[in-house]
Order: structure tokens, then C-alpha cells, then sequence
């Protein structure tokens, strides 16, 4: 079955050792500068110059490359052809596809939404790839995030392909009884309540049991709760975290400077 | 309806290889437990009868249709499948549209519908709660409404998926009432079970699965017998067969009115 | 006064017309293992709540009478208060499992978490739980891509490494196959052995014959009758009551009419049976 449900790649590096608020305002600097920054270049810099160099640094290229190829590329691909196709400014035009134009103001605009967009991707999967999912909750727990917030994603995630296998016995069940999901939209049509009514009733048994078995182990205890894992704060993840957020405020105000 | 099954392979997506060859001949009629631990191929081998798995090689005869051919929706109309939950297939607002919804979808007549569903809500014991939303019974008798939903289905082929786990002695009691009214009825009923002593009191045939494969295939005393053979497979003989094989009688017995009769014997 | 006490104890959950539970009084005490048998509708899972504290603190409902466990009274307690002392685990595993760890060993810290246990101690309690119920060897899984056995032994570790003074279990191997239901058992054996109060829900009446030191037979949420388990799970009042038992027992029932049981009492399990049975 499902021995995997994150993204998480357990390896020893740099990245992985920075403590997760850290990585967390890291993501958010990569998106501030490559929204804030009024030059369209700066985008495909962060991507080229520090992005893959960080890939190499976290010791998951491989893993991001895979990622990068296969949806964030395609995802901003897609994103520029309809930004430069669709977007009504400029006049020079490059070139015409039937009744679209694309201009040279708005082949720079879809440059820039893309270059930001393949960023913030890129920063989130870094994240990802790098952060164990519950040391990430357990660190903003403990630094204030609710726990059930923090139980509420987690669960959820690892419920998802559960729900997937039972939707898939669901649908069995209900062809089994003759029920044609293989036909005609207008059949079809008629089958969503066969097929919805269990997921949803199932569902809401699930979710009584489970706050049954949670709430056994004390969930809502009003007690103080520790935490299995140790995850470190280290002077320098302190550090780092300052920088970035004056790195941060300083492209804002170049921003406001600029425009 | 006789099922016809040749050198059945089954492989996984994930190239797991559940069924290694299997082949087999089930008569119109034959009540059939098929036994063995998890993961040995059971469920796997019973979704082939209805089409919900089609062979990876090999093939699968229900009557004159091989299942390669026909939808799920199709085979429906011969081969009724019970699920083991209940909760994955109920949804109508009352017991009676519950167990209406597999004939009315075979396109059977209004007349027919009634007297199926009729006869299939009597047979569960669910006459005085048609009006009843199934979700407000208790999981044993929302195993019921699932029952009485695929038996009024009228198919020739009945599959039942473990169908006494969690059931309390009289729910146990009443599914092997049904299963014998099936067979009343010359119906060919094929059940999953871990439930060895049920099995050895209400079905003919027993087949012992592990590793994809067929163990042993053959009449109930004769397979529940092979304790060494069946415990590669994780089965238990049942409770008096162990205890005939303790007291050491001659013949294997698998239930009460068996024991019985040959200790009487061996007193007399 | 007992360890365990109802009183009185009745009980209706809301939106229902008879009560699941009515007038129930029940003792027990330190040490003791209860099996509690009775058909699907007779109040064994509301009794199971009823200790846990999740009736009526979860459910609602209406409730009279009192349950207390080691002094403590349920009404005067809340439910993240009465945790801690009644430990309880149910019959499905898959939903009992948090879904907020990624591995068995973390699943099972996730109480000694919430109860702010400190975590030196923590990993102690873990080991020691785990070695108890001998699932060490899966530490490092996803608890998912366990089988339902072990699924159930880590939900049951889960209960006892939060160290409760009374364990509740309802059904807990009624999903099970046949090994998931052995090494369900062989924990249970464990907990007999660590001298645990254990109240169990059980169909699988050969299985009790080994390991209760009382049975008690409930109908219609009251208790039917208690005792012994050789004296209640052979006794004539769970047959006119429609109970299940032992093939043993209801096949020397039928001999003992046809002469050929000699003893007075009725077997429960294998060896008791084959005993009477031996004419050598």
C-alpha cells in the first residue's frame, strides 16, 4: 500500500538541516523578490542562479528536476502562451495566431508571470522536498499555530488516497448492482448519487470513530503538549531568518521606490 | 449457470501477480467456500466472475459470455456480488428504493420487481422495516439491506465477500438461512470466508487458495481435513474436526450431526 | 468499594426512544478481566462508552445513575480528564489510526504528546509499549501499510503506553482474519499476565473460556447474567436467549440428550471437550 504520502526525500544537507520557519520565510522571500522586482529578468535569475544551485545544495536534484519537468515547466508554459495570446496591450505585434496577437509588452508580461510563477512553485517544492510534514506542523505548533490546524492538514493528506481506494470499491459495488458508469453522460448523470451517497456516509462514520480513537489519546487535553521530535533553532536559522525578512522589506521598498 | 474458468492469470498494475494459473469449473447450483489467509488471491479470483477484474491471460466463462466481452453492468444480470461492507453501497432514503435499485437496473418488469424485492426482503427479515432509512439500522442489519439488495437482483450466480465477519450469532444465523433458500432455489452460491465452521456447515465444496493458487478443490470433508496441507494457507480445520482428529475417530467429521452419529458408533 | 462501580446506570442517546442502557449495575475489580458477550443491540458498545467517559460526554444524551473508576466519578469529570484513566480501543483499526503521523512510532507518542509528557520519557514509554505487544519490528512503517492485525496491535499500543489503570476493548478482533485475530489475542494474553483490569467485547466464545476471569451476558442493556466462564458460557439461559456458543459446548449439549455426554458440565473449549468425549 501507501508507504509514502509526502514529498519528503529523507536526506542529510544543508537545507535539511535549517529549521522549518526558516525554509518557511525562505519561500517567502523567493516569492517577494520575484513579485516585487519591476525587472522581467529577475525571475528566470532566482530560478537559474540560486534556485538549481539550492537543488544541488539539498542534495535533491534529481527529485526536483523530475517535479520541474513534469508540472512546474508545462504549468508555466501554458501560463505564458495565454498571458501573451490574451493579453490586450502593447502595439508592436511579433506575431498572430488567427484573430490573437501577441505584442512585444505582452510577450514581457507573460515572461514575467511565468518566471514568478515557475519561483514560488520551485521555493514551495524546495520546501517540500526538504521538510518532514510533521516536523513542519510540530515546529509551528510549538511556536503557536493551533493544533488542530496543524492536525486538520496532516490528516488530510494522508487521508486523500484512502478516500481514493474507497471511492474505487464504491464504484465496483454499485456496477455490480448493474449500474452503467461506462455509458452515455446523460446516464452517468443519474449515477452520481449511488456513488457520492456511500463516500459521504462512510465519511462521516470515519470522522466520528476518529475523533473517538484521537480524542481516547487526549487530543483536546487542555495540558501543555510536547513534541516527540526535537527540531532545532539554531543560531544561525535565527540569523538567516532576519536577513531574509530585511531582504524581503528591502525589495518592497525598491518597489515603491521604482514606481 | 456454469462458470468456466481456464489458466486464469491475474497481474497488478503495480506487477504484483495475484492469480498464477488458475483453472476451475464451478456447476449451476454448487454451493462453494473459497478459503485461505490474506493475500492469497480470493477476492481477486471472485472479481473476475463479474468482470470488475478482467484476465490478464486465461479466461473466464459465465455460461455462454466470456467476461472479456461484457460490461460489469452486463454480467450483472448473472452474477450478484455482496460486498463485505454495506456501508460502500447503500444510499436510497429507505430499505424498499434501497433494494429496488440493482433490478430495476437489469430492466425487469414492474411486476417482477415486486415480487423479487418482496420475497428478498422476507428472506432477510427486513418486511417490517422497508419505510426505514438504512443508515438508521445497526450495521448488522444494514448488512441485511446490502443482502436483500443483490439477491433480488435474481441472478443465477450469487457471491457473498465475508459475509459473516462482525455479525453477531443471529445475523450468522440468518445469512445462512438465505444461503440455503438460495440453494432451495437451485442458485449457485460462492462465498469468501474466514469463517471456517460456517463454511463447514453450510457449503458442499470448499476451495483452498494461497499464493494465486489453487491448494485443494474438493468436497468440504476432504478439504477441511488436510490440517498440514491447509495450514499453509493460515486455515484452521473447523472447531469439531480438530476435536474428532484429538479423539483420534477414523473419518474426518466437519459438524455436529457428523460427530454425532460416529460417536454414537464407536459407543455402540 | 470496587475498582470499577455502576450504578444505576441508565441511558438513552439523543434522538432515540428506549434506552441503550437500563438500569445497569455492574462491579469490578483491580485485576479483573471481563468479557462481556450479548447479541448486536443488547448495549455492550455503549457500556464500552460509558467507561470510556464518551458517554455521555461525547454522545449527549440522557444518563442516570453514576459510573466511577478508582474513586473518580464520570459525572463530575471531563471527557480529556477521564482519558487518561480509561484506556479504549474499538473493532475497526483503520479508523483508529490518527492520520496525523507518518510513522508507527510517532502514532504512538501521539498521546504521551497531547498529555505533555516530556521526551526523554517519551521514547521510553514508546519502546516499552511496543515491546509489550510485540510490534517493535515496525517502528519505522507508515502505520497505512500495515495489515489489520498489526494495525489493531499498534492502535492497542497506542491505549497502553498511555498507561491507563483500566483498558476498555470493544470487539477489537471482530475485523480480523484468522492471524490478524491471533496476534490480537496473544496481546491480550500479555495483558493478562501484566495484571491490566481488562473489560472486553468478544464473540469468539472459545478464545474467552481462556482468558476471562468473569463473563457477564448482557440483553436489552442490562445484565442477563454473570459468573464464571465455564458456568455462564455453558449455561441453558444463553441458548433460550439466542447468545452463540461453542460448537463444543452446543455439540455436547446434543450428545448429553442422546446419552452419550457422561459428565455432568458442559465443555467450553478443545481440551475440555475431547476429555468428556474420551471413552478410553
Amino acid at each position: 500500500m501507501h508507504e509514502r504520502l509526502s514529498f519528503y526525500i529523507k536526506r542529510d544537507s544543508l537545507i535539511h538541516r535549517l529549521n522549518p520557519l526558516t525554509k518557511l520565510v525562505l519561500v517567502f522571500a523567493f516569492i517577494g523578490i520575484a513579485f516585487t522586482f519591476p525587472w522581467y529578468w529577475i525571475g528566470l535569475f532566482l530560478f537559474v542562479f540560486v534556485l538549481i544551485p539550492l537543488a544541488f545544495i539539498a542534495k535533491v536534484s534529481r527529485e526536483y528536476f523530475f517535479t520541474a519537468t513534469r508540472l512546474i515547466l508545462p504549468a508555466a508554459g501554458f501560463l505564458f502562451l495565454m498571458q501573451a495570446l490574451f493579453q490586450p496591450i502593447g502595439e508592436e505585434i511579433i506575431f498572430q495566431f488567427y484573430f490573437l496577437d501577441a505584442t512585444r509588452e505582452s510577450l514581457a508580461f507573460a515572461f514575467t508571470i511565468a518566471a514568478r510563477i515557475i519561483v514560488m512553485i520551485s521555493a514551495f517544492t524546495m520546501l517540500l522536498l526538504t521538510t518532514h510534514p510533521s516536523e513542519l506542523m510540530s515546529d509551528l505548533t510549538r511556536r503557536g499555530l493551533p493544533g488542530q490546524f496543524a492536525y486538520v492538514i496532516i490528516s488530510t493528506l494522508q487521508i486523500l488516497p484512502q478516500m481514493q481506494a474507497k471511492a474505487q470499491t464504491i464504484i465496483a459495488a454499485q456496477r455490480s448492482r448493474g449500474l452503467d458508469t461506462e455509458s452515455t453522460f446523460l446516464k452517468r448523470a443519474g449515477s452520481v448519487l449511488p456513488l457520492v451517497g456511500p463516500l459521504v456516509f462512510g465519511s462521516l462514520v470515519e470522522v466520528e470513530e476518529r475523533a473517538i480513537a484521537i480524542e481516547a489519546r487526549g487530543f483536546t487535553s487542555k495540558k501543555e503538549k510536547t513534541s516527540l521530535h526535537e527540531v532545532p533553532d539554531t543560531v544561525t536559522d535565527k540569523t538567516l531568518r532576519w536577513i531574509l525578512i530585511i531582504l524581503i522589506i528591502l525589495s518592497i521598498l525598491l518597489n515603491l521606490w521604482l514606481s | 449457470m456454469k462458470i468456466e474458468i481456464k489458466d486464469l492469470h491475474f497481474t497488478y498494475p503495480t506487477g504484483l501477480e495475484a492469480l498464477q494459473g488458475i483453472s476451475l469449473t464451478i456447476n449451476s447450483g454448487e454451493q462453494v467456500a473459497i478459503v485461505g489467509q490474506n493475500g492469497a488471491g480470493k477476492t481477486t479470483l471472485v472479481r473476475h466472475f463479474n468482470g470488475l477484474l478482467k484476465p490478464t491471460s486465461g479466461s473466464v466463462m459465465i455460461g455462454d459470455w466470456d467476461t472479456a466481452k461484457y460490461s460489469v453492468a452486463k454480467l450483472a444480470s448473472r452474477v450478484g456480488y455482496v460486498f463485505q461492507n454495506p456501508d460502500e453501497q447503500l444510499f436510497s432514503r429507505d430499505v424498499l428504493t434501497e433494494v429496488e435499485f440493482g433490478p430495476k437496473n437489469l430492466g425487469y418488469s414492474k411486476e417482477k420487481i415486486d415480487e423479487l424485492v418482496k420475497q428478498a426482503l422476507a428472506w432477510t427479515e427486513l418486511t417490517d422495516k422497508t419505510e426505514t432509512n438504512p443508515y438508521d439500522l445497526s450495521p448488522t442489519w444494514r448488512k441485511m439491506v446490502a443482502l436483500a439488495s443483490i439477491i433480488a437482483m435474481d441472478t443465477p450466480i450469487v457471491i457473498f465477500d465475508e459475509p459473516t465477519t462482525g455479525q453477531d450469532f443471529a445475523n450468522v444465523s440468518r445469512i445462512a438461512h438465505v444461503i440455503a433458500e438460495l440453494k432451495k432455489q437451485g442458485k449457485t452460491v460462492i462465498t469468501i470466508t474466514h469463517d471456517i465452521d460456517f463454511c463447514a456447515e453450510n457449503f458442499e465444496r470448499v476451495i483452498a487458495l494461497s499464493n494465486g493458487k489453487i491448494l485443494l478443490d474438493g468436497k468440504a470433508r476432504e478439504v477441511l481435513g488436510q490440517e498440514e496441507i491447509l495450514a499453509q494457507t493460515y486455515v484452521d480445520p473447523p472447531q469439531l474436526t480438530r476435536l474428532g482428529k484429538l479423539l483420534n475417530l477414523k473419518e474426518t467429521v466437519i459438524n455436529q450431526e457428523e460427530f454425532l452419529n460416529v460417536i454414537a458408533r464407536n459407543v455402540g | 468499594m470496587a475498582f470499577v462501580n455502576i450504578q444505576n446506570l441508565t441511558y438513552k442517546y439523543p434522538l432515540t426512544k428506549t434506552p441503550a442502557l437500563q438500569n445497569m449495575n455492574l462491579q469490578i475489580e483491580k485485576g479483573e478481566f471481563i468479557s462481556i458477550i450479548g447479541a448486536n443491540g443488547s448495549g455492550k458498545s455503549t457500556l464500552c462508552y460509558a467507561l470510556a467517559g464518551f458517554v455521555p460526554h461525547f454522545f449527549k444524551g440522557e444518563i442516570s445513575g453514576e459510573i466511577e473508576v478508582d474513586g473518580a466519578a464520570s459525572s463530575k469529570s471531563t471527557l480529556d480528564e477521564w482519558v487518561v484513566n480509561v484506556g479504549l480501543a474499538f473493532q475497526n483499526p483503520f479508523n483508529q489510526i490518527s492520520g496525523a503521523k507518518y510513522t508507527v512510532f510517532e502514532e504512538i507518542a501521539f498521546g504521551l504528546e497531547n498529555a505533555g509528557v516530556p521526551r526523554e520519557q517519551m521514547k521510553s514509554r514508546v519502546e516499552e509499549a511496543m515491546q509489550l505487544t510485540g510490534i517493535s519490528n515496525l517502528a519505522d512503517r507508515s502505520p497505512y501499510s500495515l495489515s489489520g492485525g498489526q494495525q489493531q496491535r499498534v492502535a492497542l499500543t497506542s491505549i497502553l503506553v498511555m498507561q491507563p489503570k483500566l483498558l476498555v476493548l470493544d470487539e477489537p478482533t471482530s475485523q480480523m482474519d484468522p492471524i490478524g485475530t491471533r496476534e490480537v489475542f496473544s496481546v491480550i494474553h500479555n495483558l493478562t499476565q501484566s495484571g491490566m483490569t481488562v473489560v472486553m467485547v468478544e464473540h469468539k466464545v472459545e478464545w474467552i473460556a481462556h482468558f476471562a476471569t468473569r463473563v457477564i451476558a448482557l440483553k436489552d442493556g442490562a445484565v442477563l447474567t454473570e459468573g464464571k466462564p465455564s458456568d455462564v458460557l455453558t449455561s441453558d439461559l444463553l441458548i433460550e436467549n439466542g447468545f452463540g456458543v461453542s460448537r463444543y459446548t452446543s455439540v455436547a449439549r446434543e450428545a448429553k440428550k442422546q446419552g452419550l455426554w457422561k459428565k455432568d458440565k458442559l465443555p467450553v473449549t478443545l481440551f475440555e471437550a475431547a476429555e468428556g468425549f474420551n471413552t478410553k
